[in-house]
């Protein structure tokens, strides 16, 4: 079903995100597929103790046998009897930058995935839907690249201090106030690791005492931030307001368990595009909520920064909201900069609070030059202050590929998950075998896709996760749209019962007008 | 692969049961086991009903109550490796629904079996032995519970 929501004038656009629900025949299927591999799994661990089949697993020698035992044997069976046999698809080498075509090595397997020898063939220019290159700043040539080359040479590659010592170099410096001018916020900070930005400022942020309200389908990196500072954790469901709003009435009401005291305080930890379902967060609803109950907002855009927004500045732009009503703004530079690290923005107390109080800010080596001169050219291209229109026309590149590629899967009756104008696509495979079958197949054909099954989905929602970029021509995307339709069709992937007419080819005028087949 | 990279659902095992069209594709295995018993030519039904029960017992008490851990390794520092799948329900919340579902449906195939088999002695035996070893596993006092140390570690 599609929700298209206009809440109280909160919204100023459509908010559309469908996510259509299993059909039944395939949930039935894929718990079938799950117990026959289970079935099977029990067989070869059966030949593989009585030595029927050699076990290429690791084990204790024959001595230590009667100790107790230095192996988990249970927890390793999924990853032996089914991860094992589509492995091929995952940690696959590439050996040339990942733009929107990358060259991989080609390897084969003699012993069913246990060990992989490369042929030595390179298989070149693969149409890469895997990458996280969503305004195509992954390119080996360009201006971003020739500052960093220029800063290397002045700088050298290494720090070898953390900011508080000796690594304050003043690109960082530099670096710092464009991203507060870019986001729009008083102050920012930049760190080296996206994943150590939020496991260790989380913690600098809240502590014992104080409430956690956080999204279901948060990023490890937020769930370990959350449980390393002590705080009580409250999980809403994704995206789901009314989950929110009642965990917020019921903080505030009860307080702290026993003691019923006030909370120090309440932090809503909430994700800009969630990158496994492809869903953008109803930021207006969290914003009117967060100023209702007074709590304090915690928004990690590692996805959303420069991929969402009328000027690429991420989800608060898209919905035209104001930074300042976030509190603390964190996002990463890895996927939309072409760099690497994580930085924080917000209020100027609160990042100097953090400059002194964040392990990551006082423990770990700053941002390496060229890195941080590969962020700062990308992030004035987007904003459009090196003189060129090239980051406008990347950012509206990236809008039109999301509302083609998605329209188009969906025309060809595929499910996908998640709203209609975010870049990251899932799109359903369900069953257990498909996931290596489409990942095998796709790479036959040349392009290389991401796909992800239980345990890291819920058990009947195995996907293929598409990641649009600015730098896919249209001619690219027509392609990959041709091989996932005779993939579609091969593997039987087209489950979707929501079958949307195409658009007519005459102009739009009053008598015509989408029609949803049911 | 691994749990817990995009969620916060620590052990994706407690949610497996209550997902959309477990409790179908489990009827439907059932119902299967019982077409391919009553299909063997020398089983009378008797036979075949008692044979459906005494095997879907055997196999409920072998994957839910003595199978421990899960099969692949959870952010949870190992809280649920010396549970059985039937502790780890719900996070070992009582009297959900599918709790519920799992305790009536032997209980539903113990009638129909005590019925096909017209109430025979030897049948109700095997029956009824077999029943008891799959419910009473799954009363809430037994929870957690490990008599004379069987399958503790």
């Amino acid at each position: 079903l599609n929700h298209i929501v206009h809440n109280g004038g909160l919204y100023k656009r459509p908010f559309n995100e469908a996510f259509e629900e299993t059909p039944m025949l395939v949930a039935v299927l894929t718990y079938v597929g799950y117990g026959v591999l289970t079935l099977f799994g029990y067989l070869r661990d059966f030949m593989r103790q009585w030595k029927i089949e050699k076990c290429q697993n690791a084990t204790e020698r024959e001595e230590q046998k009667d100790f107790v035992p230095l192996y988990q044997d249970f927890e390793n069976f999924y990853n032996r009897n089914l991860y094992m046999r589509i492995r091929d698809s995952w940690n696959r080498p590439i050996c040339s930058v990942p733009g929107a075509k990358v060259d991989m090595m080609e390897r084969v397997s003699h012993d069913y995935n246990w060990t992989f020898t490369y042929t030595g063939r390179v298989i070149k220019d693969i149409i890469n839907m895997g990458s996280y290159n969503y305004l195509g700043f992954a390119q080996k040539a360009g201006a971003c690249q020739e500052a960093a080359a220029r800063v290397l040479s002045q700088y050298g590659a290494g720090v070898c201090s953390t900011r508080q010592e000796m690594g304050n170099f003043d690109k960082h410096e530099e670096l710092e106030k464009l991203v507060a001018r870019f986001l729009g916020v008083e102050s920012a900070m930049a760190y080296g690791m996206g994943f150590a930005t939020n496991s260790m400022n989380i913690p600098a942020l809240v502590g014992k005492g104080c409430l956690i309200l956080s999204d279901e389908l948060n990023h490890a990196s937020l769930v370990l931030g959350a449980r390393l500072s002590g705080a009580t954790i409250r999980i809403f469901k994704h995206n789901n307001m009314q989950s929110l709003e009642k965990l917020l009435k019921d903080a505030i009401v009860h307080g702290q368990p026993r003691t019923r005291r006030p909370w120090k305080k309440i932090l809503i930890l909430v994700e800009g595009i969630y990158s496994m379902e492809g869903s953008i967060v109803r930021l207006p609803e969290v914003i009117a909520l967060k100023k209702k109950y007074k709590s304090y907002l915690y928004l990690d855009e590692a996805h959303s920064i420069g991929a969402l927004g009328p000027n690429g500045r991420g989800v608060v732009d898209y919905f035209g909201l104001s930074p300042e009503d976030v509190d603390v703004m964190m996002g990463t530079f890895t996927k939309s900069f072409g760099a690497a690290g994580g930085y924080i923005g917000g209020k100027k107390e609160l990042i100097d609070y953090l400059r002194t109080h964040s392990h990551s800010a006082v423990y770990a080596t700053s941002m390496s030059p060229p890195v941080v001169e590969q962020i700062i050219t990308s992030m004035k291209c987007i904003m459009g202050e090196d003189g060129t229109t090239v980051g406008k026309a990347r950012v509206q590149q990236l809008a039109e590929n999301t509302r083609y590629f998605r329209r188009r899967l969906k025309e060809m009756g595929f499910i996908i998950y998640g709203n209609e104008d975010s870049p990251v696509v899932p799109l359903m495979l369900y069953m257990p075998a498909k996931i290596g079958a489409f990942g095998r197949e796709m790479l036959k054909r040349n392009i290389g896709v991401v796909v992800v099954g239980f345990p890291a989905t819920p058990i009947i929602e195995s996907r293929a996760r598409f990641c649009l970029s600015a730098a896919h021509t249209k001619e690219m995307l027509d392609t990959a749209l041709k091989e996932i339709n005779e993939v579609g069709d091969l593997l039987q992937l087209k489950y979707s019962r929501h079958r949307l007419v195409p658009l007519l080819d005459r102009p739009f005028d009053e008598t015509t007008y989408e029609e949803t087949e049911d | 692969m691994n749990v817990g990279v995009a969620h916060s659902e620590v052990n994706p095992n407690t949610r497996v049961m209550s997902s959309r069209g477990m409790w179908l594709t489990y009827a439907l295995g059932v119902s299967m086991l019982h077409v391919v018993l009553l299909s063997i030519p020398f089983f009378s039904v008797p036979v075949a009903w008692t044979l459906t029960n005494v095997i879907h017992n055997l196999g409920m008490y072998v994957f839910l109550h003595a199978v421990k851990g899960t099969p692949f390794e959870t952010p949870d520092q190992g809280k649920a490796r010396l549970l059985t799948h039937w502790e780890q329900l719900d996070y070992g919340v009582q009297f959900t629904s599918s709790r519920k579902f799992f305790t009536i449906s032997p209980i539903i195939l113990y009638f129909l079996a005590s019925f096909y088999t017209k109430y025979d002695p030897t049948h109700f035996i095997l029956n009824t032995t077999s029943l008891l070893t799959v419910l009473i596993p799954k009363l809430p006092q037994l929870h957690g519970v490990r008599i004379f140390g069987i399958n503790k570690y």
